[in-house]
């Protein structure tokens, strides 16, 4: 049997979500709401102590971090494939998948914090002690707030991101090869946040946006994809 | 037609010697010497614009991240398969190399690299360094050096990167406990690359590691270091990894090659 836990708001329990839906699965859902910080509840952070979604489990297994979650679908439902069907198009998804956790997602988090005045509600900041120490840091960074500087780097790091992301659609449809695959499930999600949070894409990848949008796996969730203000993976501290 | 372009056989420039020798394909590397900063250098960034080591180009096609870069060669080339069968596993074997790559190895080299920066550069004239820092093309990769020259980097931040380290290696251990292997009963590219950073583990005063603290890792580093494939690929070491290989390897006990 499987179970994701899930919240909206959550770019990267978006990602998990379209590719259930590519492949047709319909696990059992359990809605987490990050408003308020339920994903640190003990008997989450039981289950992962990072205390962040998504979360899937599949019998006796509990597996986490969101590219690993769509290899771990692709692996154990492999149709319809969507990491590719050549070596060459899997390494550019998983070059994808890597790059949302390094770089895009931990400094759309803190520029999204940022614009979004992000706040820890009294009663959430106790439990943060129950995390995983880095993660616990991390959260304590965002409740003082991120100083000028991490914000300039977060924000050079994005258009940084922006441009990679345009460089690679400019003379394709999709990310990585000539199909729909992983690499765009995982990249959409926190792309389609740029323009509410006042950041530029290039048209070809305004372009990209829309056919990625027009799926219905992603129209299912579309609601769901809001930018909320909580935190992604740690930045890079070391090159 | 497949080319390496790395560094000695350490961390992310080791992962695809390590892994081409295990699966038994010829290869043609090019040695990329970081001490005279040829990854800066122009030859190089036409082949990586980035600057960073390693690349590998095949017939045309150019990987620079090393992690998915394994996973390819895994894939295009016959040979033993190095990543394990069971979905599960497999989910296991790339949460190990998640970990390794954005919090272990980058930990490991903050340590390293700030214990290493200060006799090599004094003397050296500012100007020259700020002028090599330019060339950095990756404005993560030159803050990282900036902070190292210059600002150095706080206290608290090694020590957190200590901490990180040694967090790793017991849960390292604790995985090692349970399976002869990272990702289970086979040899798997998670045993490379946790390989690839810590194969000189033994010799770092700064980490409680040994038989007494972490048997299971101890015996696994053994059994890596015995690998006929990991040790031919130590063999590529223009020098100073090679000597540390052979350093390790005396000190665990492990017959190498020059002794065989």
């Amino acid at each position: 049997m499987m179970r994701l836990h899930f919240a909206a708001g959550s770019a990267h329990s978006a990602s998990v979500r379209i590719t259930l839906a590519e492949k047709g699965l319909e696990p059992e859902l359990h809605r987490l709401n990050l408003v308020h910080f339920e994903q640190h509840a003990p008997a989450f952070v039981a289950l992962n102590r990072h205390g962040a979604v998504p979360v899937l489990e599949d019998s006796d297994h509990v597996v986490i971090e969101t590219f690993l979650i769509l290899e771990y679908l692709e692996d154990t439902h492999p149709e319809p494939p969507l990491i590719g069907d050549t070596p060459r198009q899997r390494y550019l998804a998983r070059k994808w998948g890597k790059y949302v956790e390094t770089h895009l997602a931990p400094h759309l988090a803190i520029a999204r914090w940022a614009a979004l005045n992000g706040k820890v509600p009294e009663d959430a900041v106790a439990r943060l002690a129950n995390l995983h120490t880095a993660r616990c840091e991390l959260w304590l960074r965002a409740r003082g707030g991120f100083d000028k500087d991490q914000l300039a780097v977060s924000a050079q790091a994005l258009s940084i991101a922006a441009r990679r992301i345009a460089a690679d659609l400019a003379d394709n449809d999709w990310l990585a090869g000539d199909r729909f695959s992983l690499a765009d499930i995982a990249v959409y999600p926190h792309l389609a946040q740029f323009g509410a949070l006042g950041l530029a894409v290039a048209p070809p990848v305004e372009a990209w946006l829309k056919r990625v949008a027009a799926r219905p796996s992603v129209q299912a969730i579309a609601g769901d994809l809001f930018p909320l203000a909580t935190m992604g993976p740690e930045p890079g501290r070391w090159g | 037609m497949l080319d390496v372009y790395s560094w000695e056989p350490n961390a992310n420039s080791g992962k695809p010697l390590f892994c081409l020798h295990e699966k038994g394909i010829p290869f043609t590397y090019h040695y990329i010497d970081l001490v005279a900063h040829e990854h800066h250098g122009d030859k190089f960034l036409a082949i990586n614009p980035d600057g960073t080591v390693p690349a590998i180009v095949h017939d045309g096609f150019t990987m620079t991240e090393s992690t998915p870069a394994m996973e390819y060669i895994d894939e295009a080339f016959p040979g033993p398969p190095l990543r394990p069968a069971a979905p599960f596993r497999r989910w296991q074997m790339r949460i190990l190399l998640r970990y390794l790559d954005n919090v272990v190895t980058p930990s490991l080299a903050m340590v390293a690299a700030n214990r290493a920066a200060g006799p090599p550069l004094t003397g050296r004239d500012a100007d020259e360094i700020r002028a090599n820092l330019d060339r950095i093309p990756l404005p993560e990769r030159r803050a990282m050096w900036d902070k190292l020259m210059f600002d150095g980097t706080s206290p608290r931040d090694i020590e957190e990167s200590q901490r990180r380290v040694m967090e790793a290696i017991r849960r390292f251990d604790r995985v090692l406990a349970r399976n002869p292997w990272l990702a289970g009963e086979t040899f798997s590219l998670a045993d490379i690359g946790v390989f690839a950073t810590f194969h000189a583990l033994p010799l770092e005063d700064d980490y409680e590691v040994g038989d007494v603290w972490t048997p299971h890792l101890m015996r696994w580093l053994r059994a890596c270091h015995s690998r006929p494939a990991l040790q031919a690929a130590f063999g590529m070491s223009r020098g100073p990894i090679a000597r540390r290989a052979a350093d390790v390897r005396r000190q665990l006990g492990v017959a190498g090659v020059e002794q065989a």
